[in-house]
């Protein structure tokens, strides 16, 4: 018997919930969560990664389900919402002073059941905040909608487990949704460095933004502008394990590394997170390939991966197939949004 | 009025005590932004808050546990200002009323542990008004949580729309399809005519607050009030600030320090020489080399006089300060080049504008190296006779400079001690073998940045001519300055 998304998460304190794409069934997810958590008795806390839940899907004109919560459920969203699109009976809790485009983030009790709209802190910091509140005042589980795409990143630091939604509406061929989705996947689970010493150059970097190399002797900070192929070829990145960058890893970075004869084996690449990553899966094949391996400073602990067969732009996939064939790919439990959720 | 502008405020060091207050209400750093000096109109008030600064120094030895709750609380204060103000006109919305209880519950909590100082304290002109029965609106069951919820017993319709809607929520719980669709739109009118019940409430509320409105606004300025003197106190304290004595037109001020230079030389393991100087209607002269600090002393004036307008104790030993109605700082460091005039031309242009300016009022003028910036002759000349007005003023001028022949003008002649109580042939010693730059710091280690008072005339001491041959300039050019110095 398949795990339920209700079983896959009752581990874990706190819950993400990201989408590879609008309409990838985000909303659905966590309606289902809210519901089955409520029913059982658990004081949710909910928050979302900056604006999700309009009623009316601005892109596509697509109805959208709204959030239904239940009696007790703490949300912390921004003020306008509040006032003006929540019909829940409230009790405010705390203004939280974190400002949005929408108004502060303010934290309430729902005291009746009823439609709620998100609108969260957007940093990572802020999010951390909002969370421990929750706690503080009593919530068993705290659950994060992840904003669209994956631009800002529940990694560990935020909640302890993450759910990725996609479906069809990520694209008209289910090649393509399986082979980026499970690309995502492998992103997002890169492995967190070791690398203790790497680690603690990092808190003391001056520039977030500079390249360090990890070597025989030391952490040596690139000069700004000096391209990492350059770099590892410098007397000062002898004996270099790992390479550190501290802003985005591009292919336009990554290309010249890719063409010199720079001995890549053993060598790890460090990011701060998937999101600093925007390397096409072609060029992390050939570093690898090469023996590098890449590693990030925060990872993200994705647990299952939602599918949606129907797409908001009119057409669907034979469900069987896509659950099988995602199955295989991203090694994660997938679950089908529409089944479950009725 | 004094007006100072910020690069001004910056320099003199006026801004660095502003920063080293540790203000715990958004209120009373709301009142640290908009500190203008007293005027010579407002000498009452004035003196009402420097003395309040002496009670909390005085008092707070025997209630430093109370007054520390009582800072404790102001740092759980909101600016909800605007909010209050708001309240007199309209309704407040349930977040807005959430923020007036909560600061309704810390005015609350502050009350008793202000009623607890006061005696101790016994600051004047300073009270805290109970607002417990606006807090009562707020909070009709009196458990003092701070949250805000328009409780069901509000009003007999309230409690059966909500009644009516938990009845609907049950059967959504359990329903699904077509049923849940049409229990959900039964729910949604009875949801809006519930916030429209509730609404009715909260301009209810809202009109009921108003005969509070003019208190929670006077405790935010006591609140602010409060929070600034306890903080004036601590930096009395830290630099050693005094009450300073108002005066009809004497400024007296003994052992004057600058927080700003003193810090900054104590991170240089280095010490700050104390400015005393004593001044009556007219100009005073303060000569002395170049790296003599005759600028930290103009400063240090500006900055102690300021501080007194400002309700701030100086930080000196002994201070005696008047009322200005201005205070003009002339230096050519702080004039600006972006309005297209030599640095000269710009202070011959702020110059010009303050002699017009300062006409029927008694202002205090520093000016510091004035005219340095054309050549010395005429600078000479110009220093001189600007002296020679501004002495036949009504007002407290000071200029610094190291024109010769300028003093003579003046009422009084100050002069940096300099390398004058020095052995220079023991530092010349020391020197020895030392490259440039260390010659220049062991030189201003030995400088004497203090100011003596002279009686008879005298003109600028040579430290120039003795700090060149300190830093061992060629025997040669040395030897002809002393024939050109002797020869004139």
């Amino acid at each position: 018997m398949k795990p339920t998304l209700r079983q896959l998460i009752a581990p874990y304190a706190s819950v993400s919930i990201i989408g590879m794409c609008k309409n990838a069934g985000k909303t659905t997810v966590l309606n289902q969560i809210i519901r089955e958590l409520s029913a059982a008795g658990c004081v949710l806390g909910l928050t979302s990664i900056g604006r999700d839940g309009e009623s009316k899907d601005l892109v596509t004109g697509t109805q959208k389900p709204g959030i239904y919560v239940r009696e007790g459920t703490l949300v912390a969203t921004a003020s306008e919402l509040i006032l003006h699109h929540c019909d829940v009976t409230r009790e405010v809790l705390a203004a939280t002073g974190i400002s949005t485009p929408m108004g502060d983030v303010v934290m309430l009790r729902a005291r009746s059941d009823g439609n709620i709209q998100l609108a969260g802190p957007s940093l990572t910091s802020q999010l951390a905040t909002v969370r421990e509140d929750f706690f503080r005042m009593g919530a068993e589980k705290v659950i994060i909608d992840g904003a669209l795409s994956r631009k800002t990143l529940c990694s560990r630091k935020v909640t302890e487990a993450t759910i990725l939604c996609t479906g069809a509406s990520y694209h008209k061929n289910i090649d393509t949704v399986i082979e980026d989705t499970a690309y995502t996947c492998e992103i997002l689970t890169l492995p967190e460095t070791r690398d203790d010493a790497l680690r603690q150059a990092v808190e003391e970097m001056s520039d977030p933004r500079s390249i360090l190399i990890a070597g025989d002797d030391g952490v040596w900070t690139v000069p700004t502008g000096m391209a990492p192929e350059n770099a590892l070829r410098d007397p000062r990145a002898a004996g270099a394990r790992a390479v550190f960058f501290g802003g985005a890893v591009s292919e336009f970075l990554m290309k010249p590394l890719l063409m010199s004869g720079e001995k890549l084996e053993g060598l790890s690449f460090v990011v701060r997170d998937s999101t600093k990553l925007l390397l096409k899966q072609e060029s992390c094949e050939k570093l690898r390939r090469r023996g590098a391996e890449l590693q990030v400073l925060d990872s993200v602990n994705l647990m299952a991966v939602t599918v949606n067969p129907f797409s908001a732009y009119g057409f669907h996939f034979p469900k069987e197939e896509l659950m099988a064939r995602m199955e295989a790919r991203v090694g994660l439990p997938v679950i089908n949004v529409m089944e479950e959720a009725t | 009025m004094i007006t100072l502008s910020f690069a001004q405020k910056e320099s003199i060091g006026f801004q660095y005590v502003l920063d080293a207050l540790r203000i715990n209400s958004p209120y009373g750093e709301e009142r640290v932004r908009e500190l203008k000096p007293f005027g010579r109109a407002d000498r009452a008030e004035l003196l009402r808050q420097l003395s309040n600064v002496q009670r909390v120094l005085e008092g707070e030895g025997g209630c430093q546990k109370t007054l520390d709750r009582l800072l404790r609380v102001f740092m759980t204060v909101k600016n909800i200002r605007a909010t209050v103000q708001k309240c007199r006109e309209t309704a407040l919305n349930e977040i807005e009323l959430f923020e007036v209880k909560c600061y309704l519950l810390r005015c609350s909590e502050m009350l008793p542990l202000f009623r607890e100082l006061q005696p101790a304290l016994q600051l004047e002109g300073i009270s805290l008004k109970d607002t417990d029965g606006a807090l009562a609106l707020l909070d009709p069951e009196g458990n003092r949580v701070a949250s805000f919820y328009i409780a069901d017993g509000s009003s007999p319709l309230l409690r059966s729309l909500r009644k009516e809607k938990r009845a609907l929520e049950e059967q959504i719980r359990r329903a699904t399809g077509e049923e849940r669709e049409s229990l959900q739109a039964a729910r949604t009118l009875v949801a809006a005519e519930e916030e429209h019940e509730e609404g009715r409430i909260r301009k209810e509320l809202s009109e009921n607050l108003r005969p509070y409105i003019s208190d929670m606004l006077h405790n935010m300025e006591m609140i602010a009030e409060i929070d600034l003197t306890v903080e004036k106190a601590r930096l009395a304290r830290r630099y050693g600030g005094v009450m300073p004595e108002l005066t009809e037109d004497t400024l007296d001020m003994t052992d004057m320090v600058n927080p700003r230079v003193l810090d900054l030389l104590r991170d240089q393991k280095k010490t700050f020489t104390p400015v005393s100087i004593a001044l009556g209607k007219g100009a005073a002269v303060i000569t002395g080399a170049n790296m003599g600090g005759k600028s930290v002393a103009m400063k240090t004036i500006a900055l102690n006089v300021l501080l007194t307008h400002c309700g701030f104790f100086p930080f000196a030993v002994k201070a005696a300060v008047p009322l200005f109605d201005s205070v003009y700082i002339i230096s050519e460091d702080l004039e600006s080049v972006d309005r297209g005039l030599s640095s000269f031309g710009g202070e011959m242009v702020r110059f010009n504008q303050m002699v017009r300016e300062m006409e029927g009022e008694f202002p205090l003028i520093l000016l510091d190296e004035f005219a340095r910036g054309t050549n010395p002759d005429e600078g000479a000349a110009i220093v001189q006779a600007v002296t020679k007005y501004l002495n036949r003023q009504n007002a407290v001028a000071v200029l610094a400079t190291h024109y010769d022949r300028v003093a003579q003008w003046g009422s009084a002649h100050y002069q940096v001690i300099g390398l004058k109580e020095l052995d220079l042939d023991a530092v010349r010693k020391e020197l020895a073998g030392r490259s440039g730059d260390a010659g220049v710091e062991l030189i201003s280690r030995h400088m004497n940045y203090g100011l003596y008072r002279v009686e008879d005339a005298q003109d600028c001491p040579r430290d120039a001519v003795n700090i060149c041959r300190l830093l061992d300039m060629k025997a040669e050019i040395l030897q002809g300055i002393d024939e050109i110095l002797t020869n004139q």
